[in-house]
């Protein structure tokens, strides 16, 4: 383990009261981190590392057989793409709904954003699985919006219920209220100030969010962006529940193969390649975070 | 030099006849009306199916409401079973994280040791890495240490997904206690160890209060872990919830647990919104 | 009944010096206010006396008792901080009670003391009030009485005023006043404004990055500034540069004469040693005169550029552009930090102001 001197006051004098009070605060957060180093970062270079080396007749040896195995599955493969493609889409469809929603809070002073804000807080407290049932019962087949189509007349909804599209309403559902208090947060840097300041010289609606906000927020949205990614991309049980069986997203794939194929080598390989197919976005929020927290000192 | 005192005589305002400028937030309403519809009409769905006792397409209401199946639902032994499991594991896991990360979160905030600051920012980045596939290399360790489907398996993998809030909302908590607060009471004659019981924990409790409800019901619904860890053994609440949809045996049986699991979510809601909605909570998780 | 002496204390932030070597007595009773900038190390003072902060250097003496390393809640010290930090979580009574329960004294003594520390503050019917419901001048005046409940030897306040507005705080500093000189406690008040130093303290520590400037009476302090420093801090105070040559200041305006070795020196003048008079071959000009009520500032720009502020009677008629000569009654010389003398360079006039 490294230790990094943090920036607090090294004084000459009272050294040992000082190493004192470092060993209690060292020995009060020793908990915690012993299971984040056991359960966090013990299993994922453990997971690296046992994908990469078999154990063979003459002891360990490197070995990339579960990745080529996995990258030759036509099927694997296919999981691989949807579930790219349901967190492109959920991305995208996250942004273009909260964004707007995140705007109107910030700005609007109306006692109607307190209610906006409460439901858009809403479904956090929603448990997916309840989620999921309440969808099924609502888009599925014969589902609440095909009673009342039926009731005016109108043909039923293609449902998307075991479509990709099941699990991308859910998620999208889902990650409303952390990703608008995300942006809402981001956009509390953006001050009254400076946009009362461009609407004084002349800026429109269009103007202010294309010169004014966004500029500002960029940093803030790529954070929520790679949060939402990173969330979606191994989401569970909403995928698991509303979507397709064959192909089927990584996570109910992981789980399939742990759990009804008992292969944990290959399970373990599939997390391994979530990993590395996130780590871009997992590093970028990793830096941001450190950086803020640079500058909020 | 004084500076003179300046009195501006209070200048009295020409009455001019009021219009009345308070606009209608049109915008506001018509985003309530949406957000409503997206989120509360699936919730009621759920809540007429669990009442219905005969709801046949493509009648728009059921045809007889009832309360047959929350008799048969109630008098499931495995919903028993389940509810009480999930009621114990989510207490253990609380308690345990609030006992482990409490001291830890009061350490991050006001002492001062060698590595805190990578230390905390290790907490905040356990985030970065795709949650079900870091469930997956957790279970593939467990199941070295026969650990799956054991009740212990299921709180430690649960613990883990605790950890993070319950270091970072009472760090910021504990951050946001005036430190003068404390001198105060050192000066008054208290003991470090009186300080925090008297001062830093009280003035931090009702953050704090809020999230350890939201530890207890994120547990509470914490399906993913406890399916992957727990199964087949260990069935929480949640995971039955999965059987039930996926066997499809009775509509209302999952329509019932619904409105039943939903009652501590409501809770939830009530009592943590504050923090939920003060942009503390968001700056957590790294905007 | 206290006596409160610092010895030779040092301290230092990062390798950084905040406070170099100070030493100070305070005698019993007395009532000394540290006043300084911001930075100056007057609050490190403070705190290091209250056992926040531990000297590097140096020892702190309570009745000649060292309490250097002795932690805050076992020294005879009572603190009122800026903020007023009273515990929100409790209401009044109990953040007055705080330190007598933990003295575990009898309930009826706790809430005799309690009473008559409010009473002293004038908050006697406000025992059962949240903090939060009080106004910041009800604030601070907790805050004096959780820390005089205690009885503590020496009284610590840090800027406790700063917040307040300049009625409340002239009226809040005469209270505390009274209340100091009624308990007889010793008192050691940090602030960074001058009219609070001046109304206030028994004696003025002026402190500048971490070293005495000057330790004085108000009068003092305001006639005597010791440094160039003290010159300018307290008070307004006109410098004006010019050389010595044969013991004659070479200003044209103000040649004063000293026993001072040749070299550069700066007339230091208050506004009111300056009397200024309509002339005929005028030396300066009036630039803007500004009317305070009491007395008359009137800016004058010397033939050089400089200007200076000069206190007039406020029966007095100048406007913008008047020609004017400028007398002086007291002149200080200062070389550098250092005074050279000072001088009265005619016989001086029974002035109104005096």
């Amino acid at each position: 383990m490294t230790h990094t001197s943090s920036s607090g006051t090294v004084r000459k004098g009272g050294t040992a009261k000082r190493n004192g009070r470092g060993l209690t605060g060292l020995l009060l957060v020793s908990a915690p981190v012993a299971l984040l180093g056991w359960l966090i970062i013990y299993p994922i270079f453990n997971a690296v590392a046992r994908t990469l080396f078999t154990a063979g007749d003459e002891g360990l040896h490197f070995s990339l057989d579960t990745y080529q195995r996995f990258f030759t599955d036509g099927y694997a493969l296919n999981n691989l793409w949807l579930t790219l493609w349901v967190t492109a889409v959920c991305a995208a469809c996250l942004m273009a709904i909260c964004l707007p929603l995140a705007l109107y809070l910030r700005f609007a002073k109306s006692r109607v954003a307190a209610v906006v804000q409460g439901l858009a807080l809403f479904p956090m407290f929603v448990p997916s699985v309840i989620l999921a049932y309440a969808l099924i019962r609502t888009i599925g087949p014969n589902g609440g919006v095909d009673l009342v189509l039926n009731a005016v007349g109108l043909p039923k909804i293609n449902s998307p219920y075991l479509t990709p599209w099941g699990p991308v309403i859910g998620l999208v559902w889902d990650n409303i209220p952390l990703t608008t208090l995300m942006l809402v947060a981001g956009l509390g840097g953006v001050s009254d100030n400076a946009v009362e300041a461009a609407r004084d010289a002349g800026a429109r609606r269009f103007a202010l969010l294309r010169y004014i906000i966004l500029p500002q927020i960029g940093n803030a949205m790529l954070v929520v962006l790679s949060f939402t990614v990173l969330g979606i991309f191994s989401a569970f049980t909403l995928p698991y529940v509303l979507g397709p069986a064959s192909p089927e997203m990584m996570g109910p794939f992981m789980q399939r193969t742990f759990s009804q194929l008992s292969d944990s080598r290959m399970a373990v390989t599939q997390a391994v390649i979530t990993f590395a197919i996130c780590a871009c976005f997992g590093a970028f929020y990793v830096r941001s975070i450190a950086k803020n927290r640079e500058a909020r000192r | 030099m004084t500076t003179a005192d300046l009195t501006l005589a209070a200048r009295q305002e020409p009455t001019v006849p009021t219009r009345k400028t308070k606009r209608i937030d049109w915008l506001g309403l018509a985003i309530t009306l949406a957000l409503g519809i997206v989120v509360v009409v699936p919730l009621v769905v759920v809540a007429i199916w669990a009442f219905a006792e005969v709801w046949r397409y493509p009648s728009i209401l059921p045809q007889e409401f009832g309360l047959r199946f929350w008799e048969a639902t109630l008098s499931r032994p495995d919903v028993w079973q389940a509810m009480s499991l999930s009621i114990r594991l989510s207490l253990t896991v609380t308690l345990l994280s609030a006992v482990i990360c409490l001291p830890a979160a009061y350490a991050f905030a006001r002492l001062d040791f060698p590595g805190r600051n990578l230390l905390f920012l290790s907490f905040l980045a356990s985030h970065a890495f795709p949650k079900f596939g870091l469930l997956v290399a957790i279970a593939s360790i467990f199941l070295n240490l026969g650990l799956v489907s054991t009740f212990w398996g299921v709180v430690l993998i649960q613990l883990v997904g605790t950890l993070m809030m319950m270091i970072w909302i009472p760090v910021a908590a504990f951050q946001n206690v005036d430190r003068a607060m404390e001198e105060a009471a050192r000066d008054a004659g208290a003991g470090p160890l009186r300080v925090f019981w008297s001062v830093s924990l009280p003035q931090a409790a009702p953050t704090i209060g809020a999230a350890v409800l939201l530890s207890f019901v994120g547990t509470f619904y914490e399906t993913e872990g406890a399916w992957l860890i727990g199964a087949p053994e260990i069935r929480t609440m949640p995971v039955l919830m999965i059987t039930f949809i996926n066997n499809q045996i009775v509509v209302q049986y999952g329509a019932v647990l619904s409105v039943l699991l939903w009652v501590p979510s409501f809770f939830a809601l009530m009592f943590s919104r504050r923090l939920v909605g003060s942009s503390s909570f968001a700056k957590g998780f790294g905007v | 009944m206290a006596q409160l002496s610092l010895k030779n204390i040092g301290k230092s932030f990062d390798g950084t010096d905040v406070i170099r070597d100070v030493s100070l007595d305070v005698a019993d009773g007395e009532l000394v206010c540290l006043l300084g900038p911001s930075g100056s190390g007057k609050s490190t003072i403070l705190r290091m006396v209250g056992g926040f902060e531990t000297p590097d250097r140096g020892s702190i003496l309570i009745d000649g008792q060292d309490v250097t390393l002795i932690l805050p809640e076992k020294r005879p010290t009572g603190m009122v901080f800026q903020s007023h930090a009273l515990w929100s979580h409790m209401s009044v009574a109990d953040n007055v009670a705080f330190g007598l329960k933990l003295r575990r004294m009898p309930r009826r003594e706790i809430q005799a003391k309690v009473a008559d520390a409010l009473g002293l503050v004038g908050l006697k019917d406000y025992g059962t009030r949240r903090v939060w419901q009080l106004s910041g001048g009800q604030q601070q005046r907790v805050a004096i009485a959780r820390a005089l409940v205690l009885e503590p030897k020496i009284l610590l306040l840090d800027e406790p005023f700063a917040s307040l507005d300049q009625h409340l705080r002239e009226h809040l500093r005469e209270e505390l006043r009274d209340i100091q000189r009624r308990l007889g406690i010793t008192t050691l008040f940090v602030t960074h404004g001058q009219d609070e130093a001046l109304a206030l303290a028994d004696r003025i520590v002026v402190l500048q990055q971490g070293d005495l400037e000057q330790v004085a009476s108000p009068d003092r302090m305001y006639r005597a500034p010791e440094t160039r420093f003290v010159a300018g801090f307290i008070g307004s105070m006109n410098f004006l540069a010019c050389d010595m040559r044969h013991g004659r200041a070479d200003h044209p305006l103000f040649p004063v004469e000293a026993p001072v070795a040749d070299g550069p020196v700066e007339l230091a003048i208050r506004p009111e040693a300056l009397t200024v008079a309509p002339a005929r071959a005028p030396q300066a000009k009036v630039h803007r005169t500004t009317d305070y009520g009491s007395h008359l500032l009137v800016d004058i720009d010397l033939a050089d550029g400089t200007r200076v502020k000069a206190m007039c009677p406020p029966s007095a008629r100048f406007a913008a552009g008047d020609g004017v000569t400028l007398t002086a009654d007291r002149v200080t010389l200062f070389r550098g930090q250092k005074k050279l003398a000072e001088v009265s360079p005619r016989p001086a006039r029974e002035l109104s102001h005096a």
